[in-house]
C-alpha cells in the first residue's frame, strides 16, 4: 500500500498546537455555515499518570480511504474517487439514506439534521479542496497551518517522510504510521506521541471493512439465479408427484367402482 | 372480546378505531415538522447515530414480521400442501401491509423521499442497500399480485381473480427467491460494520442468521395473526394447521442456535458471552426468550394443540426474534463521534428515540392495523375457511 500514487495529507500530533486555523481556513475556502464544519480539532486532554503526563490534539477530516467504504455502501453511487486522490459526494444524487455514515469506520459523513425538503438535506464531508489541487494549491487546511502539524503532498513521499520522523525521533513518536495500512490505506497519515486509540482512532485491519458485505453482494445474483431453478424444479417435482399419486388413486376408485358394478 | 373494528355506514367508530385514527393523525403532524424544518427536529438522530428506532422497529421487524407471506405461498403453491390454504391469504395480506409500510416509514426518514425511484437510475452494485431496494420494490410488486385475486373476488371480478390466479406459479418462485435474497440481505446491511457492530453480532454470516430467525418470526405472525383475527372477528381458528406450524418452530431455532454457537466457537467470541456487560445480558436475552425458550415451549404438543398457548408462544417468540433485530441494528452498534473523534462509548454520546420519533412508528402500525381490519371486513381474506375449524 505504500505504492499508490496519489495525493495525500500527513498529520503529525507532536506538532499541532490546537490554534484551530484549519477549520476557519476549510469553512471559508468552502462556504461552510458556522455552525457546520468538515474538520474537527479535538483535544483529547491530558493523557497518563503523573508525572508522565502528555496532552495531544488531533485534527479529523475524511480520512480519503484508497477503498472507500462510503463509495462502496452508497447505493445510488453519489461518491466517486478522483485518480489523484479526493473522495467526493455528488449531491445530485443523494437520497439522504446515511448508509455511508453507517459505512465509514471513522464517522466523517456528516448530515443537515436541520434541513427540510424545502432546503435540501445532504452529507457533508471533507473534498480534499479539488478546486486548489487543480491550481496547484495545497488545500486551504494546508496552507493555513502554522506549524506543519499539517503538509499535504504524493502520497508515497509522505510514507517515507512519515517513517524518517520516526528514525530521526524514535524517543518522540509512537513507530507506527496510521493510515499506512489501516482500512486498504488512506490519504489522511498520522503520527502520534500517544497511542493511536487515545486519539479516538479506530483499530481497523488492513483489508477495507467493506470487504466482507462485497464479497456477498458479488455472490448475491448466482445465488439468487440458483435458488430460482432449484424451487422451479421442487415446484415442478412436486405437481408431478401429486399428479401421478392423484392418477393412481382414481385408478384404484375406478378399479374398485369396476369391481363393485361386476 | 366485544371489541369490534367497524366503520358502517352511520360512521360509528369504535374505541380502537378512534384510538387508530388519533395515531395515525399525530404521526401526519409530526411527519409534516419533519418535512418542513428536518429530521433534526423532531427526532434525536444525530451525526453520531445516524439510523435509530425508525430503522431498527420500521425497516428491520417491519419486514422480519412480513415473512410469513413468502412461506405460506411456497407451502400452498410450491409444496402443494393445500390444506394450508385457509393461512395462505391472511399471510399474504400481512406481508403486503409490512411492506406498504416499511416503505411509508422510509419516505420518513430518507433525507430526500422524492429521490428514492434514484435507486431505479443510479444503481451502485456494490451496495447493500441497493439490494434492499430494488427487493422491496419488486416484491411489493408481486405482493400485489398475489393479493389481487383477493381484491377482485371482493369486487365480483372473478375472470380478473381466475386469470391471474392461472400464472401465479412464477411470481410466487419469484416472490420467494426475493424474499430470501431480502430478508437475509438485511443481515448483510451490517457487514459493513465489523468495526462498529459488537463481536457477539458481528459475523460473515450475519444473512444466514437473519433468514433462519426471519422463518422463525414469520411463523409466529402467523399464529399471532390468526389467533387475533379469530377474537376480533369471531371466526374459527384454524388451531389444527397452527399446531403444525409451531411443529416447525423449535426445528428452526434449535437450526439457529446451533449455528449461531458454532459461529462464535469458531470466530473465538466464547470470551464475550458473559464478560461484557449490558452487550452479555442482551445477548443472553434474546438468546432464551427468542430461541431456547420456544425450543423447549413448542416441543411439548400441549403447548402447541391450546389457542391461548400457540398465541403465548408465538408472542415470546416475537419479542425475542425482534430483541435481536434491534440489537443488531442499534443497541450493539457503535459509531465514533465525529465532534470528539472518539467513538461513542468513549465519548459518552447517546441515543434515546424521541416521543415524535416513536409517535411516526406507532402512527404507521396503527394505518396497518386499521388497513388489515379494513381488508378482512370486506375483502373475502378469510372465506377459504375451514368447516370444522374451532369456534372461540
Amino acid at each position: 500500500m505504500t505504492d499508490i500514487q496519489h495525493k495525500a495529507f500527513l498529520f503529525d500530533a507532536t506538532r499541532c498546537i490546537d490554534c484551530r486555523a484549519c477549520m476557519v481556513a476549510c469553512s471559508v475556502e468552502n462556504k461552510i455555515d458556522m455552525d457546520k464544519t468538515r474538520i474537527w480539532v479535538a483535544g483529547v486532554g491530558l493523557i497518563g499518570q503523573y508525572p508522565e503526563l502528555k496532552r495531544a490534539s488531533m485534527v479529523y477530516h475524511c480520512m480519503h480511504c484508497n477503498e472507500p467504504d462510503c463509495l462502496s455502501a452508497c447505493p445510488v453511487g453519489a461518491y466517486s474517487k478522483r485518480n489523484d486522490g479526493p473522495v467526493l459526494y455528488n449531491k445530485d444524487k443523494c437520497i439522504g439514506c446515511r448508509y455511508c455514515m453507517n459505512a465509514c469506520p471513522f464517522g466523517v459523513p456528516h448530515f443537515d439534521w436541520d434541513k427540510g425538503l424545502i432546503d435540501g438535506a445532504f452529507i457533508d464531508k471533507c473534498t480534499m479542496c479539488p478546486q486548489r489541487i487543480d491550481k496547484g494549491l495545497e488545500p486551504a487546511c494546508v496552507a493555513t497551518c502554522p506549524t506543519d502539524a499539517l503538509v499535504f503532498g504524493e502520497r508515497a513521499d509522505l510514507v517515507k517522510e512519515a517513517h524518517a520522523r520516526i528514525q530521526a525521533h524514535p524517543e518522540r513518536y509512537v513507530d507506527h504510521v496510521y493510515g499506512e495500512f489501516e482500512n486498504g490505506g488512506t490519504s489522511y497519515l498520522i503520527l502520534s506521541h500517544v497511542p493511536f486509540a487515545e486519539l479516538g482512532l479506530p483499530n481497523l485491519g488492513e483489508r477495507p471493512v467493506k470487504d466482507v458485505s462485497e464479497k456477498v453482494m458479488e455472490i448475491t445474483i448466482p445465488f439468487a439465479l440458483g435458488w430460482g431453478t432449484v424451487l422451479t424444479g421442487t415446484a415442478v417435482a412436486v405437481h408431478l408427484l401429486n399428479q401421478k399419486k392423484a392418477a393412481k388413486a382414481k385408478k384404484v376408485e375406478e378399479e374398485q367402482t369396476e369391481e363393485a358394478v361386476k | 372480546m366485544k371489541m369490534q373494528i367497524a366503520i358502517n355506514r352511520r360512521l360509528q367508530v369504535s374505541p380502537l378505531v378512534a384510538v387508530l385514527l388519533t395515531l395515525m393523525g399525530i404521526a401526519f403532524v409530526v411527519a409534516m415538522v419533519r418535512y418542513i424544518y428536518g429530521i433534526g427536529a423532531i427526532s434525536n438522530l444525530s451525526n453520531s447515530y445516524p439510523w435509530g428506532f425508525w430503522i431498527s422497529f420500521d425497516l428491520f421487524t417491519g419486514v422480519a414480521i412480513s415473512s410469513g407471506g413468502f412461506l405460506m405461498a411456497a407451502t400452498v403453491y410450491i409444496f402443494e400442501l393445500k390444506q394450508f390454504k385457509p393461512l395462505l391469504r391472511p399471510s399474504i395480506l400481512t406481508a403486503f401491509l409490512g411492506y406498504i409500510m416499511v416503505v411509508i416509514a422510509l419516505l420518513v426518514d430518507l433525507g430526500h423521499p422524492e429521490r428514492i425511484w434514484y435507486m431505479m437510475i443510479h444503481m451502485n452494485p456494490t451496495s447493500v442497500l441497493l439490494e434492499i431496494g430494488i427487493c422491496v420494490m419488486t416484491y411489493l410488486t408481486v405482493l400485489a399480485i398475489e393479493f389481487a385475486p383477493v381484491v377482485f373476488e371482493g369486487i365480483k371480478w372473478q375472470k380478473f381473480a381466475h386469470f391471474i390466479h392461472r400464472f401465479i406459479m412464477p411470481f410466487v418462485i419469484l416472490g420467494v427467491v426475493l424474499s430470501t435474497l431480502h430478508q437475509s440481505s438485511l443481515g448483510s446491511l451490517l457487514l459493513i460494520q465489523p468495526a462498529k457492530l459488537y463481536p457477539l453480532w458481528w459475523t460473515p454470516i450475519l444473512p444466514i442468521l437473519f433468514f433462519v430467525s426471519a422463518v422463525s418470526i414469520g411463523l409466529s405472525m402467523i399464529i399471532l395473526e390468526s389467533s387475533l383475527s379469530a377474537r376480533y372477528f369471531h371466526r374459527g381458528l384454524e388451531t389444527h394447521l397452527l399446531e403444525k406450524l409451531a411443529g416447525v418452530i423449535p426445528i428452526v431455532v434449535g437450526t439457529y442456535l446451533i449455528i449461531r454457537f458454532a459461529q462464535l466457537g469458531l470466530a473465538g467470541d466464547y470470551k464475550y458471552l458473559f464478560s461484557s456487560g449490558l452487550m452479555s445480558v442482551l445477548f443472553w436475552t434474546e438468546i432464551l426468550v427468542g430461541s431456547v425458550f420456544p425450543l423447549v415451549y413448542f416441543s411439548f404438543r400441549k403447548n402447541r394443540q391450546s389457542a391461548n398457548g400457540l398465541l403465548f408462544g408465538a408472542i415470546v417468540v416475537l419479542l425475542g426474534m425482534i430483541l435481536n433485530r434491534f440489537d443488531v441494528s442499534w443497541f450493539a452498534v457503535r459509531h465514533p463521534d465525529p465532534l470528539t473523534y472518539l467513538p461513542t462509548f468513549m465519548s459518552g454520546a447517546h441515543y434515546v428515540p424521541s416521543l415524535p420519533e416513536v409517535a411516526v412508528s406507532l402512527g404507521i402500525f396503527s394505518a396497518g392495523i386499521l388497513a388489515f381490519g379494513l381488508a378482512a371486513k370486506y375483502l373475502p381474506v378469510f372465506e377459504e375457511e375451514e368447516p370444522h375449524a374451532e369456534k372461540l
